[in-house]
């Protein structure tokens, strides 16, 4: 770039965040009114769960920043590790159980679960579902047999057409209109199956990707071994074509995570719907953007975890750069 | 002298109008060690992919082993073959997510349920034989052309063979990496495994091959001992190969 | 082998059908008991909600496929503004990120580290509630007026609901359009980079007929594929009350009750707007992949 040009880009770009951070900085010292956000905490974390009870959310919270912390900084061998990925698909169920409640726990209806809580549940819940029907769906549309690959390439392609929001809304209409008549699903768990169906399909393509990009002399020389067919996919197909995947599966779940957020317009109090359930209360009116910079920037912090853990994941599964 | 492979006027065509093998028929005794020569596109990998029913036939009859093999056979015998040989081949063909140690226990501990420990002294055992001991807790990205092919022979030993099968197995190497591989091979055929190799490499042929055989267009050209065949081959079309070798 | 294959094949088929069966026997015994069949025929009726934007003549008295149909339009339009603008957005974005000034290179990297990370939906909803309702009265230069009644240029009025979904999914899209011009740009190896400034060639010239070439069959399919995604997420439109075709289809389906019908309608129309993009894209893939070679 020429020299002039270059200086006076910088001029101007100076002035412009000069700009920026002077009406923010006025904005923040004269205008700004955090109350919305610093006396709704627990409402943002929890939703109206019951308060004598709000410490089962917390543990789990607790216990994931806990495990994303040793995850990332912990000692990189000993028991412990081996057992790192058991123990982060064990946080699905652990949290399930503490937020329902069930065994020894007083049960919580689904209707008071929400907030940041109800956020993870459902990204934890549905992208747990989704991977093994999107593998399945991958190995079905690459299968020899047309039935198989002909409705999964269908359901695949359906799915991938329309937009999550009507997928979201017409399971919540329609899932129960395909059950049989007297088994009813609470509105929860019907979110969380219309997430994993919608998931699921773009899962799939990522996984088809990754079995692509497999040479088909992996599967002669385990089959030259004496591999069945369904060993060679399970220890030497699969491990390979899931690893291939895992950026693109991050990206899905850092996806699933922001998405959560289309459940405020259906209803449900999970942290955003929570926020304009506040913002609809006339105490707060109007503090639209404290509300929006603060859950910006949970989400991001969320996300940003997610997307760090996954890079971590992949460093450690590549072979060559883990010091085993 | 127990026939370990007989083959019977086999058939095998990709395309309609042209065969990739055209009618071949060989024996190969226990304990021998067979080399196969010919020009690039003869038919020799088809050949040898045959054995452990890597291709079909489409016509002709394999007995491997005692287990037959035909244009109609089930999926059962050849599993069983699989089982009893072993292949290496030109691209090594490693699993990249398995450490050595893992790639070479795979099979013994899937396959034939042996108990894991057993399996990794054996394999230790196999690395020793092929010179690579030191390289067990690495992964096959980590290791050298000829190191990763002295793995790939290590992990078709470690099932307990009766028959090895080499396709090409030092043509994707440098020329300084051919000779610790070939080693190792000499070393096998020393002990008496029975060998299929196709090769390229004239003073392998010469120096361990029982007998060699040359292929052209589908069809065997001539079976010598290799003395006689690098002398003195009889046919016209080996001699001219021979030429272009050297 | 072939027969054991067939069998597997034809059990696959009845565990599907059985399944599908299983489904469809469960949905007709509910349809019969809430009283609804499947049934097109309410689409001829009057519709009786007002859109607050549409493309052609609408009202109350219209029939909900008209309703439908203007919706339709209102995607359409957005999509399409939302698709050029993006696209430019997000180039300039991607060639800010590999820019030589080091103020401008950091600004589009954390425009495209911080969007990409927030939710779209609560993208719009700050877009709708906080900076277009919170507009001051600003006429600028006579020719575009700004309010938060709309925004009029050049006497053309824009409704605030449209200018902010608009908004929402430009830079929103901007931000991925961003990340693969630039992961294009960065997959041409440098030596091209090194070969035509060696050989004396202008940066402008060099990046238009030797990099740019190079990288673009990699960027169209990818770009293509956040065409279809920007369309997908403009049904988020109905956050902010604009009226678009799935908003329309909400309305339509929360009156009427035919949940079916209306998913079935639905899904129908976005195939034809994906198809309408993908082909365009095929169409605008051959013509600059045709005219590159051409002209090289
Ligand atoms: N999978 C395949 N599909 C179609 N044709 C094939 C296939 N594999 C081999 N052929 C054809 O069959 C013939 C024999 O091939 P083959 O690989 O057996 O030769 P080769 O002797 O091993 O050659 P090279 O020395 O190059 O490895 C060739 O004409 C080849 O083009
Ligand atoms: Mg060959």
């Amino acid at each position: 770039m020429n020299r002039w040009l270059n200086r006076s880009v910088t001029l101007v770009l100076t002035a412009l965040i000069g700009w920026g951070l002077w009406s923010v900085l006025h904005w923040l010292l004269l205008a700004a009114d955090w109350r919305v956000v610093v006396s709704n905490l627990p409402l943002y974390v929890v939703g109206s769960y019951p308060v004598d009870q709000r410490w089962r959310p917390l543990l789990w919270m607790v216990a994931l920043v806990v495990l994303i912390g040793f995850t990332l900084l912990g000692p990189r061998r000993g028991p412990l590790q081996r057992w790192l990925p058991l123990i982060w698909l064990a946080m699905a169920p652990l949290g399930l159980w503490l937020v329902a409640g069930g065994l020894v726990l007083e049960p919580v209806s689904t209707r008071d679960w929400g907030g940041f809580t109800l956020t993870l549940l459902l990204t934890f819940g549905s992208g747990l579902l989704a991977l093994p029907i999107g593998v399945l769906l991958a190995l079905g549309r690459r299968s020899r047999l047309p039935v198989l690959r002909l409705s999964s390439t269908a359901y695949i392609e359906l799915m991938r057409a329309v937009p999550l929001i009507a997928v979201l809304f017409f399971g919540q209409l329609l899932i129960p209109l395909f059950l049989p008549p007297g088994l009813e699903i609470n509105r929860v768990l019907r979110a969380v199956l219309a997430f994993a169906f919608f998931a699921a399909a773009y899962i799939a393509e990522d996984v088809r990707g990754g079995l692509q990009a497999i040479p088909p002399m992996q599967r002669e020389a385990a089959a030259v071994l004496g591999l069945s067919e369904w060993q060679s996919l399970q220890l030497v197909v699969l491990p390979q074509a899931l690893r291939i995947a895992l950026p693109s599966l991050t990206n899905q779940a850092v996806g699933l995570l922001q998405n959560t957020s289309l459940m405020a317009i259906l209803g449900l109090v999970e942290l955003l719907g929570i926020s304009r359930s506040l913002l609809a209360n006339p105490v707060f009116i109007g503090r639209f953007l404290e509300v929006y910079l603060w859950l910006a920037a949970v989400y991001w912090l969320a996300c940003t975890a997610m997307a760090l853990l996954a890079r971590h994941l992949e460093l450690r599964l590549d072979p060559l750069r883990s010091d085993r | 002298m127990t026939v370990a492979i007989r083959a019977t006027d086999l058939v095998k065509s990709y395309t309609p109008g042209s065969r990739a093998l055209d009618g071949v028929s060989l024996e190969v005794a226990s304990g021998e060690v067979l080399v196969v020569m010919g020009p690039s596109g003869s038919g020799k990998s088809t050949l040898i992919r045959t054995f452990n029913g890597l291709e079909k036939l489409d016509g002709g009859e394999l007995d491997v082993l005692g287990v037959r093999l035909d244009a109609a056979h089930e999926e059962r015998p050849v599993r069983e073959i699989r089982r009893r040989v072993g292949m290496v081949f030109q691209q090594f063909n490693l699993f990249p997510h398995l450490s050595i140690l893992d790639n070479i226990t795979l099979a013994p501990v899937k396959v034939q349920k042996r108990p894991k420990a057993q399996a990794e002294q054996r394999a230790i055992e196999l690395l020793d034989q092929m010179g690579i001991r030191e390289q067990a807790h690495k992964f096959p990205a980590q290791l050298s052309g000829g190191q990763q092919q002295r793995v790939a022979i290590a992990r078709a030993l470690a099932l307990d063979p009766e028959v090895m099968l080499f396709d090409e197995p030092t043509s994707a190497l440098d020329p300084e990496r051919v000779k610790e591989v070939l080693d190792a091979m000499r070393q096998l055929a020393r002990d008496g495994m029975t060998m299929v190799v196709v090769t390229h490499e004239l003073g392998f042929a010469r120096e361990v091959a029982d007998r060699v055989m040359f292929m052209d267009q589908g069809q065997v050209v001539e079976t010598s001992d290799p003395a006689s065949f690098f002398t003195n081959a009889r046919e016209e079309r080996s001699r001219r190969f021979l030429s272009q070798m050297v | 082998m072939r027969r054991r294959s067939l069998l597997l094949q034809v059990g696959v088929a009845a565990l599907l059908l059985a399944l599908l069966a299983l489904l469809v026997n469960n949905l007709a015994v509910n349809l019969l008991r809430t009283g609804l069949g499947l049934d097109f025929g309410w689409l001829g009726r009057p519709s009786g909600f007002a859109l607050a934007e549409s493309a052609l003549p609408y009202s109350p008295s219209d029939s909900y496929l008209w309703a439908l149909t203007i919706g339709w339009l209102n995607s359409l339009k957005v999509i399409a503004a939302g698709l050029v603008l993006a696209t430019l957005l997000g180039v300039a974005a991607g060639a800010a990120r590999s820019s030589s000034n080091r103020l401008l290179r950091s600004l589009a990297g954390g425009y495209v580290a911080v969007i990409r990370q927030v939710p779209l939906l609560l993208q719009l909803l700050f877009w709708y509630f906080v900076a277009f309702l919170g507009l001051p009265e600003t006429p600028i230069g006579g020719l575009i007026q700004l309010s938060n009644q709309g925004i009029s240029m050049l006497g053309m009025p824009l409704s605030v609901e449209f200018c902010a979904v608009l908004t929402g999914l430009t830079v929103f899209t901007g931000a991925s359009i961003a990340e693969i011009v630039r992961g294009g740009v960065n997959a041409v190896p440098r030596g091209q980079w090194e070969a035509f400034r060696s050989l004396g060639l202008s940066e402008g010239l060099g990046l238009r007929r030797i990099v740019l070439p190079q990288a673009l069959p990699a960027i169209l399919p990818a770009l293509t594929s956040q065409y279809l995604n920007l369309a997908k997420n403009s049904t988020l439109a109905i956050a902010v009350g604009y009226a678009d075709l799935y908003a329309v289809s909400d309305t339509t389906i929360t009156q009427t009750g035919r949940a079916i019908e209306g998913f079935l309608l639905l899904l129908i129309s976005f195939l034809l707007l994906n198809l309408l993009i993908s082909g365009g894209m095929a169409g605008i893939n051959a013509t600059v992949l045709g005219r590159m070679r051409r002209s090289r």
